[in-house]
C-alpha cells in the first residue's frame, strides 16, 4: 500500500508543476469547450464506500479523450474500469455475494458537447451534452450485466467577479437498457432478475467555486438524483453534496471532491440502519479525484 | 489491483501544493516603458482610489477596481506630455495576466503590451493583431468582444478582461489624470 502512495505521489509530483482549464467540479460540470483542434486527456478515478452494512468499497476509473472540432463543438472518448470490494452485506436482487474484485474493464462511452452560449462572452454560458455508454459489468455488485445507456444534459455556467468565482448548473436525463447475467449459485430464495429492464434517471447538480489564489479554487457541490426502474417505478433518489479543491496551471490541472450523501429515499434493504439514505444503489461516501493535461 | 489498493490514486492534493511556478514575463515595465512611449522621459506615481472612487470607477467601466492603488508613468519628450503608461493586472483563467497601457493625452489608446500571460489558451493575445485592436480606443467604445475587440477561442475570459481592463484604465484616466 505504501509502496502505491509514494509511487502515486511521485508520478503526480512530477507531473504537476504546470497546470490548467476546466472541470472545477468532480460532479457537476461547466459549459466551456475546447477550441478547435486542441485536445485534453483525463483520468478520473472514483471511489465508493459504506453501505451502513459490512465492507463496501467500489473504484471507478474513467479515461478520457477529449477533442475540439470546432471552437463550439468537441467530442469525447472513455474507457471505464471497475473494481469493487464487498463483504458481509448481501442485498436480494442487488448484492449476491461478497466480491473482491481486481480492476476489470467496465465498458466504453462515447460522448459530444456543443455550446451554444459563452459564459465570458455572453455573460451565461450553456452547453447541451449527449453521452453513449456500453457496460459490462453492474457497478454496485461487479458482477455481469449488460448495459446500453444514453445521457442527454445541459450545462450552464456563469462567471461573477470577472470570473473569481465560477457558477454552474447541469440538468440531464439519463436512460439505459440493462441486462444481467445469471449466476449458478444464489443464495436460497435470493432474486436476480435476468429479465431486460428499462431505466430512467433525472440528475439536477450545481456548483459555486471561488478562486481564493492564482490557480487555485476551493468550491462546494451538490447533485440530487431520481432514478425510475420498470419493475418498481420509483426506485431511488439521492442528495449527494461536499467540498472541492482545484488546482490549475498551464497544462495541468486536478481536482478532488469529497462527496457525501446528505439525504436518499427510495429502496432500501432489509435492516439498513440509517433510514435517510439511499443505501442498495449508493453508497454513504464519495471521493474523485481527476487530473487532465491538455495538449 | 483491487478496490482497497486503489486508495493510493486518493493522495490528497496536498502533494500539489507548492507548484513549481511556470510563469511567463514577457516584459519589464521599463521595457513596455520603450515600447510603448520610444524615447520619452518617464515620471512615476502612485494613484490611491478610495472606497468611493472605486465605485465611481466601477459604475463608468461596468467592472472593479480590484487595488486600491496604481501606478502610473506620465510619459514626456522635450517637456511634453506624451501619454500615460498604466501597469495593470487582471484575472486570467487560472493566473494574473499583466499587462501595460498607453493612453495619450487625449484619452486614446496608444497601445498594450501583455507583459506576463500564463495560461493554456490564447497565446495570441500577445501577438500585435490582437493587441492593435485597442490602437485608437477611448472610453466611448463599445468594449464587446466579437464586435470591436476579437475574440480568441479557448482564452475568452482572458480576452474579456483584458479588453474590460483596458477600458477601466480609460476611465481611471479621464477621471484621475487630466492633462
Amino acid at each position: 500500500m505504501r509502496k502505491h502512495v509514494f509511487l502515486a505521489a511521485g508520478l503526480l509530483a512530477a507531473a504537476l508543476p504546470a497546470v490548467a482549464d476546466e472541470n472545477l467540479f468532480g460532479y457537476v460540470r461547466g459549459s466551456e469547450v475546447l477550441p478547435k483542434g486542441s485536445g485534453e486527456f483525463y483520468q478520473w478515478v472514483t471511489q465508493r464506500n459504506n453501505k451502513g452494512t459490512g465492507h463496501y468499497r467500489a473504484v471507478d476509473t474513467k479515461t478520457e479523450v477529449e477533442y475540439g472540432v470546432t471552437d463550439r463543438f468537441q467530442v469525447s472518448a472513455e474507457v471505464n474500469g471497475l473494481a469493487v470490494k464487498s463483504q458481509g452485506l448481501l442485498i436480494n436482487g442487488y448484492l449476491p455475494k461478497d466480491i473482491d474484485s481486481n480492476l476489470r474493464l467496465q465498458g466504453f462511452e462515447v460522448a459530444a458537447k456543443y455550446n451554444f452560449l459563452s459564459p465570458a462572452k455572453d455573460d451565461f454560458g450553456l452547453s447541451a451534452y449527449t453521452s453513449f455508454e456500453y457496460g459490462r459489468l453492474d457497478v454496485h455488485s461487479g458482477q455481469k450485466k449488460r448495459e446500453l445507456e444514453f445521457e442527454a444534459q445541459l450545462q450552464a455556467q456563469k462567471y461573477f467577479l470577472e470570473g473569481q468565482l465560477t457558477w454552474v448548473g447541469n440538468i440531464g436525463l439519463r436512460a439505459a437498457h440493462e441486462k444481467r447475467k445469471a449466476i449458478a449459485d444464489l443464495p436460497e430464495d435470493f432474486e436476480w432478475p435476468t429479465d431486460p429492464e428499462m431505466e430512467i434517471s433525472t440528475k439536477i447538480g450545481t456548483g459555486l467555486s471561488y478562486r481564493f489564489a492564482p490557480g487555485w479554487y476551493a468550491g462546494v457541490e451538490a447533485l440530487f438524483e431520481n432514478e425510475y426502474e420498470t419493475e418498481v417505478g420509483q426506485e431511488r433518489w439521492s442528495v449527494f453534496g461536499g467540498p472541492s479543491l482545484h488546482y490549475g496551471g498551464k497544462q495541468w490541472w486536478a481536482t478532488l471532491t469529497v462527496f457525501r450523501q446528505l439525504r436518499g429515499g427510495g429502496e432500501r434493504y432489509d435492516g439498513q440502519p440509517e433510514k435517510q439514505l439511499h443505501l442498495i444503489e449508493r453508497t454513504r461516501n464519495e471521493l474523485r479525484l481527476k487530473v487532465g493535461y491538455n495538449f | 489491483m483491487s478496490a482497497h489498493r486503489w486508495n493510493a490514486f486518493f493522495l490528497p492534493v496536498a502533494v500539489l501544493a507548492g507548484p513549481t511556478a511556470y510563469a511567463t514575463d514577457y516584459l519589464t515595465v521599463a521595457q513596455a516603458q520603450e515600447q510603448l512611449f520610444p524615447g520619452a522621459q518617464f515620471g512615476e506615481q502612485t494613484l490611491k482610489f478610495s472606497s468611493d472612487q472605486r465605485d465611481r470607477i466601477k459604475a463608468a467601466a461596468g467592472v472593479r477596481q480590484r487595488n486600491e492603488e496604481m501606478k502610473v508613468w506620465r510619459a514626456e519628450k522635450n517637456g511634453k506630455l506624451q501619454g500615460w503608461l498604466m501597469v495593470d493586472e487582471v484575472i486570467g483563467k487560472h493566473e494574473f495576466i499583466t499587462y501595460a497601457t498607453a493612453i495619450g493625452a487625449d484619452g486614446k489608446v496608444l497601445g498594450i503590451e501583455i507583459m506576463s500571460y500564463r495560461e493554456t489558451h490564447g497565446g495570441q493575445v500577445r501577438e500585435q493583431a490582437w493587441r492593435k485592436q485597442f490602437v485608437g480606443k477611448t472610453v466611448s467604445d463599445p468594449f464587446k468582444l466579437d464586435q470591436d475587440i476579437q475574440n480568441i477561442s479557448g482564452a475568452t475570459l482572458s480576452c474579456r478582461n483584458v479588453m474590460d481592463g483596458v477600458k477601466r484604465l480609460l476611465v481611471v484616466q479621464q477621471m484621475f489624470l487630466k492633462a
